[in-house]
């Protein structure tokens, strides 16, 4: 026992020391798979379905924002207010090109699947083959290996807290993060969109008596979705590099960090996202980096026996 | 009655062939290629995928040597390339294998070029007798698993490991060491083999963790997050040198992070990650100035050998790891061959044991085991963005 107890005087120690360096990291990683994680959970919501495909439109994001990228930057080193302006474009970039790919999946995908009441067996296949044919596509067109985005800024620490050092891209991270969070809240909150979109959730059928037009809100969740799903995969590619595979485990982390807080729920998604960021983080005190993986999947079950419908539960349809 | 027909119509039917044949031998003389028989040369290694660079450059290499012995046409054969790609992966390779070995015109084979994808395929060829002469594959046991049809042009990883380890302790003096692999056959190999030399040399080895491949460098399914956790132990450990033992990808995402994590240490990888690939893989690609890349292999400093390698394949072969070594291994296949009066797998098996035979990158001269007799091995660094060499360890 006196050698569990030395084990965990030294791991709190690191963790004292190392804190809030790691709570950044995670922080920062946290928004990112919170802004995926809304878009699984946005769709579940209309047509609960989870969109395998939804990793392609991050990766989708991530190329839209390099080429931006390349095409603007080239080898120059920008900074000051450049910095800003091409950090935006960038999002912007991803996320119309996010949009675009989700629309087309809901076209192509999933859409005559619905006119023709397929089982949703029949979704899920249909979602693996269209993330499939996309990051083959993508492999094929833009090569197989990791290029590195062109950088719009010099990444170095701004400020310190607490000691510990927060880089500027975490901070772009967080900025970019906080503001379409909230503005999606508010969107799904308050506007008609919203409502719409609220209403199909909690009941299709009454909703279109009532005068909502189905097939346009299902297309609009797709794109706002797909959108915040592409400016991810921009700051994801911006920090770590763009391939075609790039979506696969980012967008499986944030389809857990969806199930985590509760799919369906919108802010469920960003809380789980924030919480399997931060958890993750944390754990390089207690475990070796190969365990990572292990310790996101682990809260996940644990989360799941104690409570079968995530951290804030299935609050599907009500007002955020 | 059925008989003789039988053999009228045998005859009609060769007389026809023959008729048939006439002219398709005049055409073929016409065009120079006489009677001679042709003969495939095979290329086994990662020709998509996260690695395909290391193979692209292997198999320019291979054809270059297989053009310039047919245009001197003073070969009895005629020689051709067939390529199979295994993506560098141990599941695919047996496949790759199989289809080379039902192959009838082939005779030998350049590669495999992976450890992992060797030891997979391996026994394939074995039972076909097929020589397989590896530029790249440098895991030790490949030499002892008692394969007499396997042959490498380059020092295993016995040889790499502890040479490196030597550099890092004595050379650049640092006395505390971090080491990580990539938990593939090749990187954890080398990098086991370097902390046991590096505690042998009077280091401490802080460290052999594993950090698996990334789903961004399609070698794993681990998340790219890893790597700043993996940066925040290195940095909190205190030790002065890293080594990582590996491919460049996941290097690219290692070295990022360890910027970020603010490490200043010495940072020292394997042949693996030897590739200008590495500095596209780093975010941002400053990060990998000052990282130290050994090999068993010497960058190309013949300059008839780089301007040709540049013609055929449209990239400069000073950064091509392992070109000269694919050349060279060609080369070795294609000087036992060349005094048979019959040319077939075994005997080339036989005659790469007996060869001596003056390559670019060193005199190819197998031991019993298939490694290659005598080696060196190579320091290189990243300045500016480029890769230097800076001569022996």
């Amino acid at each position: 026992m006196g050698g569990f107890g030395h084990y965990l005087a030294i791991h709190f120690d690191t963790l004292r020391k190392e804190f809030w360096f790691l709570f950044v990291g995670g922080v920062a990683n946290g928004f990112l798979y919170g802004m995926v994680a809304v878009g699984y959970t946005l769709v579940y919501g209309v047509l609960r379905l989870i969109n395998f495909a939804h990793s392609e439109v991050f990766m989708s994001g991530g190329f839209a924002g390099y080429f931006v990228m390349k095409a603007l930057i080239g080898t120059s080193s920008p900074n000051g207010f450049a910095t800003v302006y091409l950090i935006v474009i960038g999002i912007v970039a991803g996320g119309v090109v996010g949009a675009v790919v989700a629309t087309l999946l809901e076209r192509v995908a999933y859409r005559p699947l619905r006119k023709r009441n397929a089982p949703k067996l029949a979704y899920l296949i249909s979602a693996i083959g269209a993330s499939y044919f996309l990051f083959n596509l993508a492999g094929k067109e833009f090569g197989r290996y990791s290029v590195s985005v062109p950088q719009p800024y010099i990444n170095h620490t701004v400020f310190t807290i607490f000691g510990a050092p927060v880089q500027l891209y975490y901070i772009v991270i967080l900025v970019a993060g906080v503001i379409m969070l909230l503005g999606l809240d508010r969107v799904v909150a308050t506007t008609k969109l919203g409502r719409s979109i609220r209403a199909v959730a909690q009941d299709a059928e009454t909703a279109s008596l009532m005068g909502v037009n189905i097939d346009r809100t299902i297309a609009l969740t797709f794109i706002v979705g797909g959108a915040l799903g592409g400016a991810a995969g921009f700051l994801f590619g911006l920090g770590t590099g763009v391939v075609f595979t790039m979506g696969f485990t980012p967008a499986l982390k944030a389809f857990t960090a969806a199930v985590l807080g509760g799919i369906g729920n919108l802010r469920g998604a960003m809380i789980g996202g924030l919480l399997l960021g931060v958890a993750e983080s944390l754990s390089v005190v207690f475990v070796q980096a190969a365990y990572i993986d292990v310790v996101a999947f682990g809260i996940l079950v644990a989360v799941l026996l104690f409570r079968p419908t995530g951290i804030l539960g299935e609050r599907l349809g009500r007002a955020a | 009655m059925k008989l003789r027909l039988n053999k009228t119509v045998a005859a009609v039917a060769s007389s026809a062939l023959l008729l048939m044949a006439v002219p398709a031998v005049g055409i073929a003389s016409a065009s120079g290629a006489a009677s001679k028989p042709t003969y495939t040369i095979g290329y086994e290694g990662p020709l998509s995928g996260g690695n395909q660079q290391l193979g692209l450059n292997m198999v320019f290499g291979v054809q270059l040597a297989i053009n310039q012995a047919n245009k001197t046409g003073k070969l009895p054969f005629k020689l051709q390339l067939k390529t199979y790609d295994d993506q560098g992966d141990p599941t695919i390779s047996p496949t790759q294998a199989q289809s080379a070995v039902h192959n009838k015109s082939l005779v030998a084979l350049v590669g495999p070029a992976f450890s992992g994808a060797t030891a997979a395929a391996e026994p394939y060829y074995k039972a076909a007798h097929i020589a397989t002469v590896s530029p790249s594959a440098t895991r030790v046991s490949l030499a002892t698993s008692g394969w007499n049809n396997f042959f490498r042009v380059v020092a295993d990883d016995g040889v790499q490991g502890p040479a490196d380890a030597n550099y890092m302790v004595k050379k650049l003096g640092k006395t505390s060491v971090y080491v990580v692999n990539d938990g593939s056959a090749y990187g954890s190999g080398v990098a086991t083999a370097f902390a046991a030399q590096a505690k042998t040399a009077g280091a401490n080895v802080v460290a052999n963790a594993t950090v698996p491949g990334t789903s961004q460098c399609q070698a794993g399914t681990a998340s790219t997050t890893q790597y700043s956790a993996a940066a925040t132990q290195v940095v909190a450990s205190g030790a002065k040198g890293l080594f990582y033992g590996g491919y460049y990808c996941d290097l690219g995402l290692f070295l990022g992070a360890l910027q970020s994590a603010g490490y200043t240490g010495a940072i020292m990888s394997d042949d693996g990650s030897l590739s200008p690939a590495l500095i596209q893989a780093t975010t941002p690609a400053s990060a990998a100035n000052g990282v130290y890349l050994t090999c068993a292999c010497a960058s190309s400093t013949n300059k008839s050998f780089n301007a040709q390698y540049q013609a055929l394949a449209h990239f400069s072969a000073a950064n091509a790891t392992y070109a000269p070594e694919a050349y060279d291994a060609t080369n070795a296949i294609i000087n036992a061959m060349k005094h048979m009066k019959k040319v077939t797998r075994v005997a080339i098996v036989n005659a790469l044991h007996k060869l001596t035979y003056k390559g670019m990158t060193k005199v190819i001269k197998f031991q019993k085991n298939g490694n290659i007799a005598g080696s060196a091995i190579y320091v290189n660094q990243v300045k500016n963005g480029k890769i230097v060499q800076l001569g022996l360890e």
